[in-house]
C-alpha cells in the first residue's frame, strides 16, 4: 500500500503510522458523551476516514478516505493544523 | 560544581575510517562527512508562514522552499523539511541561531540542529545505484533533479535528503540525519556500496 502524501507526494507504507478513525470530535461536555468519544469504534467495512502520521517524512498529520475492503484510498488531505499557513492565517 | 568540559565531536567519530573501503580498483562511491556546520530549524508560527516567507526573503535573497526543494542561498541552503518548515544549513556562524532569531522574531520558531545531525555526501559512478538500495524515492535525474530535496526514511531512519550541485558530471546526493541514527546509517551506506568500492573522507567544507 502507498499514500500519496500532498506535501512529499507517493511514498511507502512504512513512512506512516496509523491513528485510526477521523470521524469522532471531542465533545464539549458530559461524562457518556466523552467515554463514547474515547472507547467507541465503528468497525467499518467499506470507505473510512482515517489519520495516518507521516512520521517517517514530513511530520505532518493527514486525513486519509481509505476502503478497508480493497485498500483503496480516494482522497488524502492535510489534517485540520498541519502546517501553518492554513491555520488562522 | 562539577566542572563540564565538552569535547565536541563528530557522531561518525568512531565509525569513519578514512581510505578505500570493499572493492578494489576503482570506486564506484565518495562517501564523504561534512564536519562543522550550522544547522537551524525554522518553523512558522501558526499563521505567521507569511511573514515567515517575508523575513526569509529580506534575509537570504531567496524565497523559503514551499515544495520539497533545497534552495541555494550566498552563503547558505534552504532545505525544505515539511509544510511551512525548512532548514538552515551554512558555515562559520552568518547564519547560526542568534544570528536568525531577530530575522524571525515572531514570525517562526527556531531550533538549532548543528550538532544534532550529521551530513553526509554521497557521490560516485554508484551514488544513484547504492541510495536505490536504501531508499524508495525515484532518484533518476529525470525526477530528482538538482536542487531535488526529500524528508524521508532510510533503513527505518529519518533523513533530509538532496541533490546538491553536480561534481565533475556526477550527481551529488547530500544526506542529514540524526547525530545517534548516523552511526548505524553510515555502516548500512556501507555495506550497500562494498560491491562498487567506496572512497571514505571527511571535509570541513561543503561539496
Amino acid at each position: 500500500m502507498r499514500i500519496v502524501c500532498p506535501f512529499c507526494g507517493e511514498r511507502e507504507l512504512g513512512e506512516f503510522t496509523y491513528l485510526g478513525d477521523a470521524k469522532p470530535q471531542r465533545p464539549a461536555a458530559g461524562a457518556d458523551a466523552v467515554y463514547d468519544y474515547v472507547y467507541l469504534r465503528d468497525n467499518v467495512a467499506g470507505v473510512m476516514s482515517e489519520h495516518w502520521y507521516h512520521g517517517g517524512g514530513c511530520r505532518a498529520w493527514l486525513k486519509v478516505t481509505r476502503n478497508t475492503l480493497t485498500h483503496e484510498i480516494s482522497a488524502v488531505e492535510p489534517a485540520a493544523g498541519a502546517g501553518a499557513a492554513k491555520v488562522g492565517a | 560544581m562539577a566542572d563540564f568540559s565538552w569535547d565536541v565531536r563528530s557522531p561518525l567519530d568512531r565509525a569513519l575510517v578514512v581510505g578505500p573501503y570493499g572493492a578494489q580498483g576503482d570506486a564506484g562511491l565518495a562517501l564523504t562527512e561534512i564536519r562543522d556546520f550550522d544547522l537551524v530549524q525554522v518553523m512558522a508560527r501558526r499563521g505567521k508562514a507569511g511573514a515567515m516567507t517575508k523575513a526569509t526573503k529580506a534575509h537570504f535573497g531567496v524565497a523559503a522552499p514551499e515544495t520539497p526543494k533545497a534552495v541555494a542561498a550566498a552563503d547558505a541552503t534552504l532545505i525544505w523539511s515539511g509544510p511551512d518548515q525548512f532548514l538552515v544549513l551554512s558555515k562559520g556562524g552568518r547564519h547560526a541561531l542568534e544570528m536568525l532569531a531577530p530575522v524571525f522574531a515572531g514570525s517562526a520558531s527556531l531550533s538549532d540542529q548543528s550538532h544534532a545531525r550529521a551530513l553526509i555526501s554521497v557521490s560516485g559512478d554508484k551514488a544513484r545505484a547504492t541510495l536505490a538500495k536504501l531508499s524508495s524515492i525515484d532518484l533518476h535525474p529525470g525526477v530528482f533533479g538538482v536542487g531535488a530535496a526529500a524528508a524521508t526514511s532510510m533503513d527505518h531512519t529519518s533523513v533530509t535528503l538532496w541533490r546538491g550541485r553536480d561534481r565533475s558530471g556526477l550527481a551529488v546526493f547530500n544526506l542529514l540525519v540524526f547525530a545517534t541514527f548516523a552511526e548505524s546509517l553510515w555502516h548500512t551506506i556501507l555495506d550497500s556500496a562494498a560491491e562498487y568500492g567506496v572512497t571514505i573522507s571527511h571535509s570541513e567544507e561543503f561539496a
